[in-house]
């Protein structure tokens, strides 16, 4: 059984003749509906179970859920922060809905992320007589190929020796995270730091800020980029038609005469390429630096993105920003009230235990 | 023995059962006659508890039954043989047998489990062996050991689901044979069945049921073949369905010693025969002895290890899936549900299953949705396709409209060949209809049709030359005008030197 | 390589495979029945939690041990729920269910000590010699001087293999694996029996992740289990779904991690992460080896709906 099986691939959107505004919205909106009340429903869930666990820990649930709000909206500085921490998760939960659409469950983003980042700080630190300009997209390139790359080892091991790709994708999450820290004591190590990061990266390849005076870089653009992108792809090419064929039935696409090893190593190395950019961008937007454990939790966050979007890929950019607020929030929430930050990982992972259960639930009623 | 009175079963708005009585009587077997949607398994599966009556009463041994579930059905001695078998390929016979079997250890007892199967085999005429795979056995004998565990779980009556629908001829014989001896040892029986000739063989008494209500009961003494007929649909049969006879036209496709060996199995023995235009070459056979892989070799979803396939002059023996589909070949696979269709996805994108990736239907990889829906609107027309939109899921259509929808997909481009397994399967009578139209249709127009079906009458009925499948080998096409029955019949059953000549 | 070194690396691979047995075992139980196992992770660490938090407060290591395996049965309800009852995707749920305990594990050992999390140190429950084999020289007091949840562990094989292939009940756990239809038309209850298998793997599971917290580090750290719990699953998967076999390759795995600590003292010129790296690239290639002609429980991942 697969978690596409109980989603229908149906389309919804007529065809744009006049896109006007009031068009354009309820068009978003039939696209959304059945998305949205489930991943609503399953945050309120969550919400009021966490909520249990804060009283029980002797706080008060509305105090430090009303710390967690104004830690991510409080002022510009947080909304900033909010938008980088949801960068990485928009685009390694874009790359995880479409594998999970075409039912390739890879789960291994987190080791994408790490060994992206490793590429872009590579290139970052050649030492390339290159602008700035140039240089910079060629780092989140080097992450994209990197990232490509790590998605494209799990998936050919995968396909030549039948090992289940959750496996080989959460091994890889590992061996990718140990890498870095390879890295970071050997080659692209900053000697004498004491700490296991790389050199700072020179100032000209930092991702430029989206608005002055605040640490918003542009990777949040990037990730709306690719969030249309990805949803042109999915809905309106043959390779997203072929990707819908196949996660509903393996059998259908060898109908069609689909290669069903060709159409996962491409969305693998898609979802790959993506989690690389994700990578790139944290390294060169945010850290400036390649830092031990950077990328720790991001892949499942990506997993968590995907699913809370019902893995529809316009609906991924909704549900990245809202775990990234989260996390923002948690942080000063943390600061503010002390209630644990990790309350976090506990609110997403009821979440998404209620989204699949919703899921499954639908699988029945559909088949009545 | 059992008394079911005014049974009542509704699914939604369908009533499938409107107020049944049964009457089963020790050492009898009773035919329940019905069509497709008659009730028949609604009523049993409401006497074995898989599901549970919304009205009346059950007494079976002079004891009420009610509220039960199958544990406690079979524990008062009911035992039911459905047409998918519940057993577990990965285990033995015995395992199989022991799985839910009676008593109160813990502990498991293989060897007395498997003596006492060799026991019951013996009697009845089984012919079981305890230690063997369920994995390995073919369908007749899973069928016996389902019969044997039946019987050793103590089933006073037992219900048999269309036992014979999937069995040979020879097969059915046994079957009708173990029947006979377990009314004598004083069992009694249900035969659910659309098979008059079965059913007057081997009944005493005969209830037919007709949309979810009795549509009469009668001895088998005296009952003639019509008149169940006529009971069963509410009408005489209707005529068969008549066809122009059409001149021989030229051949469009050679097969010429194709053979598939699959992890050192052999699918298919060499097959070579030739199939012209407007013709129907109508293959008839057990499920399971290789159609599946002849029409997969054909269709290009699997790769012949030896032998060659020729459409029309071009060689396409290794040719892809979408290179055969230009050169004009179609395939309606007996798998709705999971191939010929994805029922999540919608009207229109199943329509464009097949060309979605060449012009107009995209273009450098885009997809042109337009054209998408004025596909739809046309092919809905032109098919009958009863769909509130093209944009809505195809898994909200009925069988009927779903095999419409692959119809017009396949049929609607005008094939030279077309492949069709199982076209009608699970289909009401008027789609049934529509879909035979269609193919008949096709056939004056020109194309060249492998129509391959377990039905012998689909066979019978269609087919300008008929041909056997056994064992992964293939008969020599007969006339249909010579053709005699019992010898499909003993080919089906793997008579061997009926068949062997295919090689040639 | 002397003597003492191979004892001394026996004896470590032993200790750390312990954990990794009882998750195995957990573990096979849940897929015998017919639900992916990736959850073990998560119930391990719900029993390290558990256990070392019981055994810190109430400073017995046995109730530690009993509150673990409640622990990792009371995650393994939760999963058991999502993916029996509701139909959620085993492998993905195993996921969520790992964070969520990951989470909750970190959260709790701050909100149930006033914020801040305590500083943990454990004894290591007492060996116990065994007569006789433990005065075989060398070998003998490092495989034979273990505490008694170790024997329990590799003991428990016993009984499980009996329960697997000799019970009524273990006959009908695997057919509700294999083939969940049979099992229902018997009389039982799929959804019922998996959901107990499920719970039952946690409860051992739970187990392995006290004795990772209780003997082999004698604390509670956030996330501790690292991975040990998908170890495992590959593990399962080596030992072809039997609890020897698990046996087998836990003592691999354990091996490989054993060599990954002793490797620094002896000087070898490979990286301390390379070596860190080795249990899951062993993991991928053992898995990349087998996989192709492994034979999983046939209805495994597939929910039951009863129709």
């Amino acid at each position: 059984m697969t978690i596409l099986s109980n989603i229908d691939t149906v389309n919804n959107e007529p065809p744009p003749r006049k896109v006007t505004f009031m068009k354009a919205a309820s068009v978003l909106r039939r696209l959304l509906a059945g998305t949205a009340t489930r991943a609503t429903l399953a945050v309120a869930l969550a919400l009021l179970v966490t909520a249990v666990l804060i009283l029980i820990s002797g706080k008060n649930p509305l105090l430090a859920y009303a710390a967690l709000l104004k830690g991510a909206f409080g002022s510009i500085d947080r909304i900033a922060f909010g938008f980088n921490k949801s960068t990485p998760y928009i685009l390694a939960g874009l790359g995880v809905a479409l594998c999970f659409r075409a039912n390739v469950i890879n789960i291994g983003a987190e080791g994408q992320i790490a060994v992206g980042g490793i590429g872009a700080t590579a290139v970052a630190l050649s030492g390339l007589a290159l602008p700035g300009l140039l240089l910079m997209p060629l780092a989140l390139l080097a992450g994209v190929v990197c990232g490509a790359a790590w998605s494209g080892l799990a998936a050919f091991v995968s396909l030549k020796r039948g090992v289940h790709e959750v496996l080989c994708t959460l091994l890889l999450n590992f061996v990718g995270v140990l890498l870095v820290s390879e890295m970071l004591h050997g080659k692209l190590g900053e000697p004498g730091a004491g700490f296991p990061q790389s050199p700072l990266l020179p100032r000209a390849i930092w991702l430029p800020k989206l608005v002055a005076g605040t640490d918003l870089h542009i990777g949040i653009v990037l990730a709306v980029i690719a969030t249309v992108a990805c949803h042109i792809l999915f809905w309106r090419t043959t390779f997203g038609f072929r990707l819908r064929i196949m996660g509903a039935s393996r059998d259908a696409a060898r109908y069609v005469g689909i290669s069903s090893i060709r159409q996962t190593m491409r969305v693998m190395l898609t979802a790959g390429g993506l989690a690389g950019l994700a990578g790139g961008v944290e390294v060169l937007g945010v850290h400036y630096r390649l830092i031990e454990g950077f990328s720790a939790g991001f892949g499942f966050n990506a997993v968590g993105v995907a699913l809370l979007a019902s893995l529809n890929p316009l609906a991924v950019l909704p549900a990245g920003l809202f775990i990234g607020f989260l996390e923002a929030g948690a942080l000063a929430m943390q600061r503010e009230v002390g209630v644990p930050s990790s309350l976090v990982f506990v609110i997403q992972g009821l979440t998404m235990v209620f989204v699949l259960c919703a899921l499954g639930l639908r699988g029945e009623r559909s088949k009545v | 023995m059992l008394e079911m009175r005014g049974i009542k079963k509704a699914y939604g708005t369908v009533q499938a059962n409107r107020g049944i009585d049964l009457d089963v009587a020790a050492g009898q077997i009773v035919g329940l006659l019905g069509e497709n949607g008659s009730g028949k398994s609604t009523l049993m599966k409401l006497l074995f508890g898989v599901v549970s009556a919304d009205a009346g009463t059950i007494r079976f041994k002079d004891k009420p039954l009610s509220g039960h579930g199958p544990a406690q059905a079979m524990a008062a001695g009911l035992g039911m043989i459905h047409q998918h078998f519940t057993l577990v390929e990965a285990m033995s016979v015995t395992e199989n047998v022991m799985l839910g079997a009676p008593g109160s250890s813990p502990w498991l007892s293989p060897r007395e489990t498997a003596s006492r199967i060799r026991q019951e085999s013996a009697t009845y005429g089984l012919d079981i062996d305890p230690d063997a795979m369920i994995g390995d056995l073919p369908h007749g004998r899973r069928q016996r050991v389902e019969i044997v565990k039946a019987i050793l779980r103590g089933a006073d009556l037992l219900i048999l689901d269309e036992p014979t629908s999937n069995l040979s001829p020879p097969e059915v014989e046994g079957l009708l044979g173990i029947m006979a001896r377990l009314r004598d040892q004083g069992r009694a029986i249900v035969f659910i069945s659309h098979k008059l000739d079965e059913v007057i063989a081997i009944c005493s008494e005969v209830v037919v049921l007709r949309d979810g209500a009795v549509a009469g009961t009668c001895r088998v003494e005296g009952a003639t073949r019509a008149g169940l007929a006529r009971m069963m649909v509410g009408r005489d049969m209707p005529p068969p369905i008549a066809r122009e006879a059409t001149a021989a036209g030229r051949n469009v496709l050679h097969v010429g010693q194709m053979a598939l060996t699959e992890r050192g199995v052999e699918r298919l023995a060499p097959i070579s025969f030739s199939l012209r235009a407007g013709e129907i070459l109508a293959i008839a056979g057990i499920d399971g002895n290789g159609q599946t892989e002849l029409a997969e070799c054909l269709a290009g979803l699997r790769l012949p290890t030896a032998g060659g396939i020729d459409l029309d002059g071009h060689d396409i023996t290794l040719a892809s899936v979408g290179e055969r589909t230009e050169l004009g070949m179609a395939y309606i696979p007996v798998d709705r549900a999971t191939m010929s269709l994805v029922t999540g996805m919608s009207v229109s994108d199943n329509l464009a299953l097949r060309d979605f990736d060449k012009p107009p239907l995209s273009r450098g990889g885009y997809l042109a949705r337009s054209y998408f829906a004025e596909r739809a609107r046309e092919m809905s027309q032109r098919f009958a396709i009863k769909a509130s939109g093209p944009d809505i899921a195809a898994r909200t259509l009925s069988g009927g409209n779903q095999q419409k929808i692959v119809l017009a997909r396949e049929i609607g481009r005008h094939p030279a060949v077309m492949i069709a397994h199982q076209p009608v399967w699970g289909l009401d009578p008027g789609a049934t209809h529509f879909v035979i139209e269609q193919i008949l249709a096709l056939r004056a127009a020109g194309g060249a049709i492998i129509y391959i079906s377990s039905s012998l009458e689909e066979v019978m009925t269609l087919g300008d030359r008929i041909a056997v499948m056994q064992g992964g080998r293939l008969s020599i096409p007969i006339d249909r005008d010579t053709v005699d029955l019992t010898q499909i019949g003993l080919m089906m059953a793997g008579d061997d030197s009926l068949i062997h000549g295919a090689a040639a | 390589m002397d003597l003492m070194m191979i004892a001394d690396l026996a004896a470590a691979t032993v200790r750390i495979s312990t954990p990794l047995l009882f998750a195995a075992l957990g573990g096979l139980l849940s897929e015998k029945a017919g639900t992916f196992a990736v959850g073990i992770e998560g119930m391990m660490l719900a029993g390290a939690f558990t256990g070392a938090i019981s055994a810190f407060v109430f400073g017995n290591v046995a109730l530690g041990f009993a509150l673990a395996a409640l622990g990792g049965a009371a995650t393994g309800s939760l999963l058991a729920f999502a993916t029996a009852r509701c139909r959620a995707d085993q492998m993905v749920t195993g996921l969520a269910v790992n964070v969520l305990v990951l989470g909750l594990s970190s959260f709790l050992l701050r909100g149930l000590f006033g914020g801040r999390a305590p500083v943990i140190r454990l004894t290591p429950p007492g060996t116990w010699p065994l007569p006789w084999l433990s005065e075989i020289p060398v070998m003998g007091p490092v495989l034979f001087r273990q505490s008694a949840i170790v024997y329990l562990a590799f003991l428990l094989v016993v009984p499980l293999t009996l329960f697997l292939t000799k019970t009524r009940a273990g006959l009908t756990l695997r057919a509700v694996g294999e083939n969940p239809e049979a099992a229902f038309a018997a009389g039982y209850d799929p959804i019922r029996i998996r959901m107990i298998a499920i719970v039952a793997g946690g409860a051992l599971a739970g187990l392995g992740g006290a004795v990772l917290a209780l003997q082999e580090v004698g604390s509670f750290t956030d996330g501790m289990t690292n991975g040990r719990g998908f170890i495992a699953l590959a593990a399962i998967m080596v030992g072809r779904w039997t609890p020897v076999g698990a046996i087998a390759g836990c003592l691999i795995f354990g091996f490989v991690s054993a060599l990954e600590l002793r490797a620094q003292s002896w000087g070898l010129p490979v990286s301390s992460y390379v070596m860190q790296m080795m249990p899951y690239c062993l993991a991928l290639a053992l898995l990349a080896g087998v996989s192709r002609s492994a034979r999983l429980p046939a209805a495994i991942g597939v929910p039951f709906i009863r129709h």
